[in-house]
Formats: structure tokens, sequence, C-alpha cells
């Protein structure tokens, strides 16, 4: 770990958070909901200023959703991914995009993939799917497959594909 | 950190103007297609040819398509058989994103890609192909149809399979010579789940296992580390996994579709980690074997691999099962045959206490024909199942066998095991031993030796000549060849017996002359020989394992006359049923020449049993 | 005059793949926009965690047509971390000469195809034919001209041939050659000065704020550069500069592309150089076929400097043969989505899609 990173997380201690190594310039930070904001202001100002990402991870068996915020500083290099899980069954929580103004759209993408909302941000219209009628895709127990298979018809191929091969293989006159 | 302040560059009117140098330059860009041909890179994911000789069907390119693109299709005409699937991928290429997945990970290698990457038609039909050696028939495409040169094919770099195998440990050579201990260790759970990692599942081994037990599901089983799962897989087909995980012939292996280019999955091993994992007391519970019972009752005479197995079939089915065994402990050829150091007797008794649990009496003590006749056991069943095995040894017959220190293997195998289980005496250990034959029992014969010399004293002296002349033509597994080798047994491969030298009433050793042919041109056993040549080998006893065969002394004389017999084995049916329509037959008495082969007569007997007795209500 | 609401795209000349931004102008000033993604929205992360680990490397590439590599790069780095795997050095040599094999693909598309809004379609012509011949390069390493499906999770699919290096030599040279006749194309010609100069400024502290990274950072005089800031691969082994601007205008964002260019020369020639000979360019995920490759449970960032920016891939596994998740972070996910609405606005008519060309708006890694 940088010295940046010790000096951080020491700086986010008081948040009692679950700090996981996973190389020299990256660390899973995981902290309770009512903390994240703080941590995620913290760190902002102890310069891991630049907003990576927004994401989720969707722990179905635990009933949970990870919340996922990937920040990086444009000094040495160092990323901490910050999460905290909220229920999965009343997935609420609240918006960071006055911190970071770009967060809106992350949190708009979310809400369409994962059905969280954001306290805050009431721009919570779809962003990529037209005229979607299932629940939020990326939920682990949304299977596409089965989607695709209600809504577009499968290919039927009329041709002898074996005859032709055994023609080509020259084991039957064509 | 390292950077610059770019300069920008100033305008100039007259810097653009000289792109005009280029007005007389050749263009870069070609017409395609028919008026300059265009070859790929030698690497180039074109459409795809299969080499169907070589293609064994086992579709694990449709199982790692990330498209969906290939399915598998069965072909008429060819044929089911050891190794082969009947079946060829067939290529929608609508779908297919040519990221020569299915080439890489390709167990034979059949299947390659070619450079030809044009194929221009408004047909949608024109866009599924079953690929051969000579590839798609490409519309306007660049080659010839069968003539495309290839293109991205497999190398060590790009393989997706694990061609080799997790290590079994096992017991030192010098080491495990010196005790009867097992040998093979068994692997670790983290052993077990890569092993079972390097399989593609693709059933190839399901088909040529005799008793076709569900290879890919219990090795997925393991895989996921659920073995509870992978106990039921087990135990739908071979109620003997215990014995089989040690000692089954692994016929499985010699197709698996891993074996092509690598060293096959280890299934045996893997069937042994899950018996080995699996607490005894648990099977009741996972298994849930609660059948309703029919009153009805089979008598079973025998009780090695075939007799066992049936009974356990049988009681499954809700029958009533009697075994009949002439030996004080059950198992037949696992107890007295098999080398303790292969198979111990704990195994063996963990398989037949689940068996004995669901209601199977085993009688021991109890021979047919001295103890109980064979009429009043078929009176007291309602139908019997015969699976006496090949217990008589066979003699080479030649000057001197009659001797007293020639003996035979299986008795003394059994000797062997009765003194090591405490159950007889000492069997007489020769300074110098000389064993007859080329097959397991031979191997078996002289590896116990050599550890009951090695613990008398102190040292193998074990010659084992055999007809065949290479390791590779003896019948015996050549782990078990290597094994003995390693622990001291020396081998003189192509010599047949001539004669035991006896001198003053004791044996000195036997004469050999050199085997030049042991089958002729129709591959039957007609040994020839170089009677010139001979050689000597010193010995204070000799051992015969040239082969077994059985004995029917316990079936009444007009019962024999109304069974057909073929080269001394029974004839049955697929169900095991004899000319009599009660009786049934399997094991060595049928087939041969495996365990594994005796539990899948003992199950299929068992159905044929259940359709018999069904079909009599 | 009224406010006009005004259809930039879907399918539009001037716009990289399937975009739409709905513009209300008065007169030829945006007054308001709204960026419209989704047309390339093709569930790949869904896809992605239905999938074998391996398998997915046909499927990433797709993410981005221009600079497929990243995407390999990005979540073969991502898996490595979590299981924790050893790379052999030539592969990762290797990469680093596919990745800015790939830069300069993506920048000779971008830096010629600036003459498209301009109208200047030698340069778009010369760019294209240009990039074709990296596009050789890719077929003779991995047998594909776009996909190349060849950086895997623990090193490359195959390695590279004496002849392939040569090959590459060849093509350092040649486009060396060319630098010359783009500057005097492009960078001296008056209508581009005119057209690019002093127009479409976004400022430090907008960069900053909106989260742009790349070209688009660094023409304000921002040196930030993941390669050097958190090197991956052997980019700390290699000397390189990161070309930087004031201007913060049109023209320095392309004009630092075509530095990096030449940047880009740099690095492969020392990748070249430097690469020892080896016949090991991979490493098993995990012991077992490709069909069962596990990777242990965990979760990991890799992120690259891409053409565009920052480009990266979060991994999730949960010890299984397939990920539990992956989420990929677009580098123009920022001005594609925030930066059109709150900074297009402002920018004349025809601006617009040079402001889109020269922020590298890339509708499918955005969409996803």
């Amino acid at each position: 770990m940088t010295n940046s990173m010790n000096e951080a997380l020491k700086a986010i201690e008081i948040f009692n958070p679950m700090v996981e190594e996973i190389d020299e310039r990256q660390v899973k930070v995981s902290v309770g909901n009512d903390k994240l904001v703080s941590v995620l202001e913290t760190l902002k100002s102890k310069g891991y200023s630049h907003l990576s990402l927004i994401t989720c991870v969707d722990w179905i068996d635990d009933g949970q959703l990870e919340l996922v915020y990937i920040l990086f500083s444009w000094q040495d290099g160092g990323k901490f991914i910050v999460t905290t899980r909220i229920d999965r069954n009343n997935p609420k929580f609240v918006t960071v995009k006055e911190i970071w103004p770009v967060a809106r759209f992350y949190e708009r993408e979310l809400h369409e993939f994962f059905g969280v909302e954001f306290e805050g941000n009431d721009d919570m219209k779809p962003l990529f799917l037209e005229l979607w009628d299932e629940m939020p895709p990326l939920r682990k127990d949304f299977d596409p497959r089965e989607y695709s298979k209600s809504k577009f018809p499968d290919r039927k191929y009329e041709k002898d594909v074996i005859k032709e091969a055994k023609i080509f293989r020259g084991e039957i006159d064509g | 950190m390292k950077q610059s302040q770019s300069q920008m560059p100033k305008k100039d009117f007259f810097a653009p103007v000289k792109a005009w140098k280029f007005l007389g330059k050749k263009p870069v860009t070609i017409e395609v297609p028919n008026k300059v041909k265009r070859e790929a890179s030698e690497r180039y994911r074109g459409f795809h040819i299969n080499d169907w000789s070589k293609c064994i069907g086992c579709g694990t390119c449709a199982k790692v398509c990330p498209t969906d693109a290939i399915k598998m299709v069965e072909v008429p005409g060819l044929v089911q058989e050891d190794g082969k699937l009947p079946q060829r991928p067939v290529i929608d290429y609508g779908r297919c994103s040519f990221c020569a997945l299915c080439v890489d990970i390709c167990t034979t290698g059949s299947l390659q890609m070619t450079r030809e990457y044009i194929h221009i038609s408004d047909d949608p039909e024109d866009y599924i192909f079953m690929p051969t050696e000579k590839g798609i028939k490409a519309k306007r495409g660049l080659y010839e149809h069968g003539k495309a040169p290839l293109g991205w094919v497999k190398d060590k770099d790009s393989d997706l399979l694990d061609l080799e195998r997790v290590l079994m440990e096992m017991v030192e050579p010098q080491e495990r010579v010196r005790s009867f201990i097992e040998i093979v260790k068994g692997y670790s759970k983290e052993q077990a789940m890569k092993e079972a990692a390097r399989c593609v599942g693709c059933g190839i081994c399901t088909y040529t296992c005799p008793a076709h037990m569900d290879i890919p599901q219990y090795i997925e089983s393991i895989y996921n580390d659920d073995l509870e799962e992978g106990l039921r897989w087990l135990y739908r087909t071979n109620p003997l996994s215990m014995v089989c995980g040690r000692v089954c012939t692994h016929r499985c292996e010699s197709v698996c579709a891993i074996g092509n280019r690598g060293e096959p999955v280890a299934i045996r091993w893997l069937k042994r980690y899950i018996i080995d994992n699996v607490p005894l007391e648990e099977y009741s519970r996972i298994l849930d074997i609660n059948p309703e019972k029919k009153g009805k009752s089979i008598g079973i005479i025998g009780s090695g691999p075939a007799g066992l197995a049936a009974a356990y079939f049988l009681a499954t089915m809700g029958y009533d099962v009697t075994i009949y065994e002439a030996a004080p402990r059950p198992g037949g050829v696992m107890r007295y045959g098999i080398p303790k150091y292969r198979l111990p007797d704990e195994a063996l008794d963990k398989d037949i206490a689940l068996i004995e649990a669901l209601g199977v009496r085993i009688l021991t003590n109890m021979k047919v024909g001295e103890d109980i006749s064979f009429d009043e056991i078929a009176k007291k069943h309602d139908a019997v199942f015969l699976a006496t095995g090949f217990g008589l040894g066979r003699s080479t017959k030649v000057p001197g066998t009659d001797h007293p220190n020639v003996k035979q293997a299986l008795p003394m195998l059994k000797m062997i095991r009765d003194f090591l289980r405490g159950d007889g005496p000492k069997p007489p250990v020769p300074k110098k031993l000389v064993v007859i034959g080329g097959g397991n029992v031979a191997m078996d014969i002289s590896r116990s030796m050599a550890r009951l010399q090695m613990i008398e004293y102190g040292k193998v002296d074990v010659h084992t000549a055999s007809l065949e002349r290479t390791y590779e033509e003896m019948p015996a597994d050549m782990d078990e060849i290597e094994e003995a080798l390693e622990e001291g047994v020396k081998f003189y491969p192509g010599w047949g017996p001539i004669e035991i030298v006896i001198e003053n009433d004791e044996v000195k050793g036997v004469r050999f002359k050199k085997c030049i042919r042991v089958f002729d041109e129709n591959h039957r056993f007609n040994p020839q020989f170089d009677e010139e040549k001979q050689i000597f080998l010193e010995a204070d006893m000799v051992i015969e394992a040239i082969g077994q065969a059985p004995d029917y002394s316990y079936l009444p004389q007009e019962l024999q006359e109304k069974l057909e017999f073929f080269r001394g084995r029974i004839k049955t049916n697929e169900y095991g049923q004899t000319a009599i329509e009660w009786l049934f037959a399997g094991g060595d008495i049928v087939h041969g020449p495996d365990i594994v082969h005796g539990v899948a007569d003992g199950h299929a007997a068992a159905k044929g049993i259940d359709l018999y007795l069904s079909s009599k209500e | 005059m009224g406010e006009v609401k005004l259809f930039f795209g879907p399918n539009h000349p001037g716009m990289h793949g399937n975009f739409s931004v709905h513009m209300y102008v008065e007169g030829d000033i945006v007054k308001r926009a709204r960026p419209l993604p989704g047309f390339l929205h093709r569930g790949f992360e869904k896809l992605m965690e239905r999938r074998f680990w391996y398998s997915n490397i046909a499927l990433i590439p797709r993410i981005c047509v221009p600079e497929p590599d990243i995407n390999e790069a990005c979540y073969a780095m991502a898996i490595e971390k979590i299981a924790k795997l050893d790379v052999p050095e030539r592969a990762q040599w290797i990469r680093m000469i596919i990745l800015e094999l790939a830069r300069m693909a993506n920048h000779l598309m971008a830096v010629g195809g600036i003459g498209g809004p301009l109208g200047l379609y030698t340069a778009s012509h010369w760019g294209m034919a240009d990039r074709d011949r990296i596009l050789d390069i890719f077929e003779a390493i991995s047998g594909a001209r776009i996909y190349h499906m060849y950086i895997v999770p623990g090193g490359v699919r195959k390695n590279i041939t004496p002849k392939i290096e040569e090959m590459i030599w060849k093509f350092l040279e040649y486009i060396e050659s060319r630098f010359d006749d783009y500057e005097n194309l492009i960078f001296k010609n008056r209508i581009v000065h005119s057209r690019l100069k002093g127009r479409i400024i976004l400022t430090r502290e907008h960069a900053l704020e909106m989260g742009v990274t790349g070209v688009g950072l660094r023409a304000t005089g921002v040196p930030y550069d993941v390669r050097k800031v958190d090197p991956y691969l052997f980019y700390d082994k290699v000397d390189f500069i990161v070309p930087t601007a004031t201007d913060g205008d049109a023209f320095s964002r392309v004009y630092l592309k075509f530095q990096e260019l030449k940047q880009s020369v740099r690095i492969i020639r020392q990748a070249l150089e430097k690469m020892p000979q080896s016949d090991k360019v991979n490493v098993p995920i995990s012991k077992g076929s490709a069909l069962r490759h596990r990777v242990p449970k965990g979760m990991a960032y890799a992120h690259v400097e891409s053409a565009r920016g920052e480009y990266g891939f979060f991994v999730v596994s949960d010890g299984k043969n397939k990920p539990y998740r992956v989420a990929v972070r677009g580098a123009s996910y920022p001005q594609g989505l925030y930066g059109i609405e709150k900074y297009l606005p402002g920018t004349r008519i025809e601006d617009v899609p040079v402001w889109l060309a020269t922020m590298d708006v890339c509708a499918p890694e955005i969409d996803r």
C-alpha cells in the first residue's frame, strides 16, 4: 500500500471500515450504509478525487445488493473500492451527485439495471432500455435466455446438413 | 512526472498542398471480391474444417462455444464404439463469432480453421454447415472447395485442455515391498477437485464402462464438491464402488477424450475419492433406499462381484435375497484373490456392509453340493443366480508340474490373504521363485511373494516368465508391470516352459524355450517356439498363473445338460438368463474377465430376474 | 427566433456508432442537449455472467470496436489480480505491444477521422489506410483484424514469431515516415486551424469536475495518464512522455493524439527490444480444462489508459467457473452523458460533431 493510502485509511478509521487489500495499490473498504457518504467525502479530500465507477453486485443468496464506488487518486495511483450492502428487497440509498456530478448517470443506470432508488436523485428515467417490461435485468434472478425466447423467434433451418456433409465427403452422390 | 508541453504547429498555406504528391502513387486499397484475392494470414480464423476420422463426437466444442453456434447432431451411418460417439458438430455461421475456442479445446485436434473468409449468399439456409475434411462449401470464396489452406490451429500455447493428471501419491517401492500396506494413498479434496476440473463431461467413458457408470455426472459432483450427489450417481449402477475405485481395470480411462492427446482423467481414483470421503453411517440417509417388499426370494450362488451386485440391485427392487458362499468370508475373488496391498479388507467390508444393511442374507461356509444341495436352493427361491466365478487354476502340464512345490496362483493368493488376516498358517516362502504367466494374476502373485521374501529374507528373488514377448503384449496392466519392476520382480517375456527340473525330489528350476509367436493369423492362441533357444531359471518353488477355469461340479447333471456352454462359459441372453428360465448366470462364468464386468452382469441379471418374475404374475 | 429541436443521430455520419443527442437550438447555438444512449446496449455485463471465464474473451472485445484490446487486457488483468496469477514476462511485453498498436489504430482513425466533420476527406482516407496496416499486424498475430480475442486471462493466446516482430518493426518505420505528411495535411492546414483552434474549449476545472480522463483532460495541462500514475504491465520499464497542452481546445486534443502516436512508436520499439525470448506466453487460470477453470472468491478493479482515457473492468468472482459480476467503466461515460448535457450547450451546431469526435464520445462503451 502506498503512503497516501495508509494515511487515507487512518482518516476513515473512525467509520469502522472492513479493509481488505487486493494488491499494492488497491484496497477494498466495506462500511455501513450510514457511513458511506462520509467515507467517500473523506477519501475525496485525501486525494482520491477521481470517481472511476459506481456499480452494484447482486448477492441474491444474502438478500443484499452491494453498492460499489471505485475511487482513484491521480497522485499515486491508489484505488479504493468502497462498498456497502443494502437490502435487496427494499433497495434504497442516497445520491452522491453532489460530490461527483457524473454520479447522476451511474445512479440512473443502477436504478435501471438493479432497481436501486437513490434519494435526492429524481432523474430516474430509463437510460438504456426501451419498453422494458421485466424486472431490472442485471439482478441475478433475471434469465435473459428465457426473456429472449419469449420475445424473439428461434431460427429454424430446413437444410439437411448431414446429407450435404456426406456429399462433401464423397460418401453419397449429390 | 515526465511530460511535455506540446508546441502547437503554426498554420502554413502550402503545407497541405504537399499531399498532392500521392496523386501518382499506387492506391493501397484492393477490390474484393473477384479482382484481387487477398490471402489471409497464417493464423487466420476463417471457416472450420473437421477431420471426421479423428473427430470422436465428444461435443466439447459445443460446450465451450460462447455463442451457442455449435450443435452436436447424430449422424446416421456412424456407429457408437469405444471412444467415439456417432455425432458431429454442426456450426451455425449466423451465430459463430470465429473465436476459435472450439479449435483450441478440441480433444482430438480434428477441428481446425482455414484461411477461407469469404462466403456470400442471400439464402439464410446457406449459413449452417456440418464441417468435414473439406470444410464448408464457401460461395464465391477465395479457394476451390476443400482447397483452403489451414489457418488457426491449436498449438501448445492456445490449448485449452489440461493434459496432465494430478499426480497420485504412492508409497515408494522400497517401502511398500516390505509390507502389504495399500500402495495408492488416494486424492485429497483439493487434488480431487483439480483432477475433476480436467473432465470435459463428454460421457464417452459411460458407453465403454461395462457397468455404464454415470462417470461425467459423478466427476461433476466432485468438481462441485457435492459428494452426496456423487455417491448417489455411483450407486445407481455400481454397488461395489469402493472396490472398483481401487482395482477396476478402468477401461473408461483408456477411451477418455482427454487421453487422445494427454493423460486421461483419473476416473478410478476420483471414484475412490467419493467413497473414501463419505462415512458409511451416512449411506442409508444419502441413498435413501426404501423399496416396497415384493415377497419373492432369490438365491444367489457366490458372493463375488456379480453375486453381490445382483444382490444389491435385487434388494433395492424389494426382493428377498440370500447368498450362498462356500468360503468363510464373503467377497470371492475380492476377498481371496486380489492382494491386500491393492484392496484392503476394510474397503470390501464397507461395500458388503451396505448390501447386508439392505437385508441381504449372506450364508458363508455353505458350499453348494456339500453343505446344501442345489435342488434345495432351487426349491426355496423363485429364481437363482449363478455367480461362482473361475475358481480353478490352469496348469501348463509340462513335466514336473505335479511336484508339490509347483503351485497354482489362486490357492497361494488365498493362503497369503488368509495368513495376513490371521485366518490361516503362513504360506511357504521360497528363496528363489519362478512365476509362469503374464496376466494380472501373475503380477499379483509375483508381487505378493516378493513382499513375503522381503519380510522373510530381506531380498526379492522373483522371476516371472511369460509367453508374450513384450510388456505391451502381456495382458497385465502396464501399471502393474511397472510397479512390479520397481519392487524388484524380474521379467522374462517371450519364454515358454519345457519342464520343471527336479533333482532329488526337489525343484531346482524351470527350463524355457523361446516363444516366437503367441497368436496366429486368426488371433487364436497358438504359440510357436524356437526350440534351439533355451534358458534355465533356478527356483525352489514354481507358481503357475496362466489362467483360471470354472468349476461346475455343484450343478446337477440334468441341469448341466440343459445349459448351453461356449468355451467353458455359460451362454445367456442380455439379461443373464440361461436356457432354463428361472436360472440366471453372470460374472466370470459368463463374461469375464474383471470385477466391473461382474458388476454389470449382476445389474443386468437383477433387471432380468425382475422382468422374469413380473411377467410370471 | 424560437427554440427548435434537432436530432443528432442515432445514425449520423459525424457520430461513431449509434448514439443520439436531442438538441434544442436557437439560431445555430445549442441551448440545451440531452444524450440518448442505449442503441448499442447488448447486455454484455449480463452475458458475461453466464459464460465461462475463458469463453468471455469472445464477447468482450465487442464492447469497443476501434480499440477492442483494452477490454481483453482489463478483463484479464482483473482476473489475474483476483486469482494472483503470475503471467509470463514475455506475455506482458506482448500485451504492451498489442495495446500500443491498438492505441495507434484508434488514434489514426481519430486523427484522420477529424477530416470527417471538417470535410477534409483525404485525412480520413489516410488514417484508415494506415490503420489497415496495423490491422494486418493484428491479423498475423491473432488471426483476426478487428476482434482479436488475443489477450486472455493468464497471458496471451499465441506467441509472436520473429516474422511478426519483423512486420511490426517495418510498420513502425513506415508510420514514422508518414508523420510529416499528417502534420502538413492536417495540423498546418488553415481550415483545420480556423475550425478547431480556440474552439470547444474545456477548462481544467470543468474537465476535473466531469471526471474526464485521457486527452480531454491532458489538453488542459494536466498530465494524468494511468500508464504513468498507476503503471500496469511494464509501463514503468519503458521510457516515454505524456504530451500535454494548455489550450484545452479541440485542436490541442487532436494534436495530442497525434503526439501520442509518436510515443506509442517509442514504447513498441522498447518493448520489442526488451521482450525476452521464451516459448511460454500464458498460464492457465487454474488446473483443469477451460470449461472448468475457477477463479477464487474475490473482487478486483483493473484499468488501463485507453485511447480515450481511463478504461476499467470491475470483476467479482464467487469461486465458480463463471464470473459473478463484471462491470465495465467506459472511458467516455462522463463526457458522453454528463458532458453532453452540461457542456454541449453553447456550442454551434456545426461544432457538435467535432465536440463529440474530439471528446471521444464512444457509444458502444457507454451502452455496453
